[in-house]
């Protein structure tokens, strides 16, 4: 199985081009050299609205697939797919296993240099098996380019640390720990960074209450602040959420005038 | 031949978090319960909060008694490494006197559980 690229323009007809390099599997004999398949023109429709991004003048998107194809064959063993998102932001998608050797290859090899950490984030989708998606952002000052390393995993297993190779990650993993509760071993310091000591639970998941499972507020019999589970309880509600003033005065004649029963002739 | 592949397919083989087999993390909870107990009369006497080595004791004693129905190695190992931050968090005193209270609850309202004070604190 070799690696192939095939693109195709979404079905919005905008700049989103999805670039796949397929799976390459463990093991599987390998062709050199990376073969490109174009399924569609290159011949985007010019964006004019307003709201959304326009493609970046420095970014050479055919570069960019070219680079992902690359890394999807140097590291056959961890990335499972290579896409882009938006037209042009390059992401690779690995395996949990290979966080630190994806890693250290973009910011060591020659021809990427990503040596800046931009941020990790976390992502939850809770009807996934592994519900956690931790995103890398790196940034390459070198070729003034970006890329995304996207790995997965759930509740239960850890992830490797990346502060062996980017000392910035320390505070973002306490965070992605803090926020989704995902472990990563080998952290120099592990331990909480935005919630309150004592705090139990990990709000960005998805099953985390809005409101929370605690409030917190000063008892004056205690002379402390006290913490104590949450009761909303409310008798149900109807809100009325039409706005008591006119907001479109201007359709006021196209307005469908309601018939009313004339109370005259009861 | 069919069973051992019926086997194979319900037992997932897991990435541990630190501990391989249940005695291990069994090693661990009471290390880290040893740790705890140790450390209480250094709480007690840095804090300042109304309780006494015994009630504290009993507190710790309690909270481990919570998760005492748990199994999973992996999340055992979960807690542990939280109670360990826990343990961490209490001794260098970036708690204060409030979060050590905390475990105490003691401005909990405990709920109506017989159908009278249901009836009479109106709760369903």
């Amino acid at each position: 199985m070799l690696p192939t690229v095939c693109r195709n323009v979404s079905q919005l007809g905008q700049m989103a081009k999805i670039v796949s390099a397929s799976l390459v599997l463990k093991g599987a004999p390998r062709v050199a050299g990376t073969q490109l398949v174009r399924l569609m023109s290159e011949k985007a429709r010019v964006e004019t609205r307003p709201t959304v991004r326009k493609p970046e003048a420095h970014i050479s998107v055919p570069h960019l697939s070219e680079f992902g194809a690359y890394v999807a064959e140097c590291l056959p063993k961890y990335v499972q797919k290579v896409q882009l998102t938006s037209g042009d932001e390059l992401e690779v998608l690995i395996a949990p296993e290979g966080v630190i050797p994806v890693l250290s290859f973009l910011k060591d090899h020659h021809t990427a240099q990503f040596v800046n950490l931009i941020d990790i984030a976390g992502v939850d989708v809770p009807s996934r098996e592994n519900r956690f998606e931790v995103v890398y952002n790196l940034l390459s000052l070198r070729y003034n380019s970006r890329i995304r390393v996207k790995t997965y995993t759930d509740e239960l297993t850890p992830i490797d640390s990346a502060c062996e190779v980017f000392k910035g990650a320390n505070w973002y993993e306490r965070e992605i720990w803090d926020m989704f509760g995902v472990f990563f071993a080998g952290h120099p310091d592990l331990r909480r960074i935005l919630t309150d000591y004592g705090f139990e639970g990990h709000p960005f998941r998805k099953d985390f209450p809005l409101t929370g499972y605690v409030e917190v507020r000063y008892d004056d019999e205690q002379k402390r602040v006290v913490c104590e589970p949450l009761e909303l309880a409310q008798e149900f509600r109807k809100f009325d959420l039409s706005a008591p003033w006119e907001q479109f005065p201007n359709f006021r004649e196209a307005a469908v005038p309601v018939p009313v029963e004339n109370k005259d002739k009861k | 031949m069919s069973a051992s592949r019926a086997v194979a397919k319900t037992v997932r083989q897991v990435k541990p978090i630190l501990s391989v087999d249940g005695a291990e993390a069994r090693k661990r909870v009471l290390n880290l319960y040893r740790a705890w107990y140790r450390q209480i009369p250094y709480i007690v006497l840095e804090y300042d909060i109304p309780k006494n080595i015994k009630q504290c004791r009993a507190k710790l004693r309690e909270e481990f008694d919570k998760n005492k129905h748990v199994q999973d190695v992996r999340i055992i190992d979960m807690l542990v490494i939280k109670g360990q931050m826990e343990l961490k968090e209490t001794v260098n005193i970036w708690k204060q006197n409030g979060h050590i209270m905390d475990y105490f609850k003691e401005t909990w309202e405990e709920k109506p559980k017989d159908f009278l004070s249901k009836f009479l604190s109106n709760t369903k």
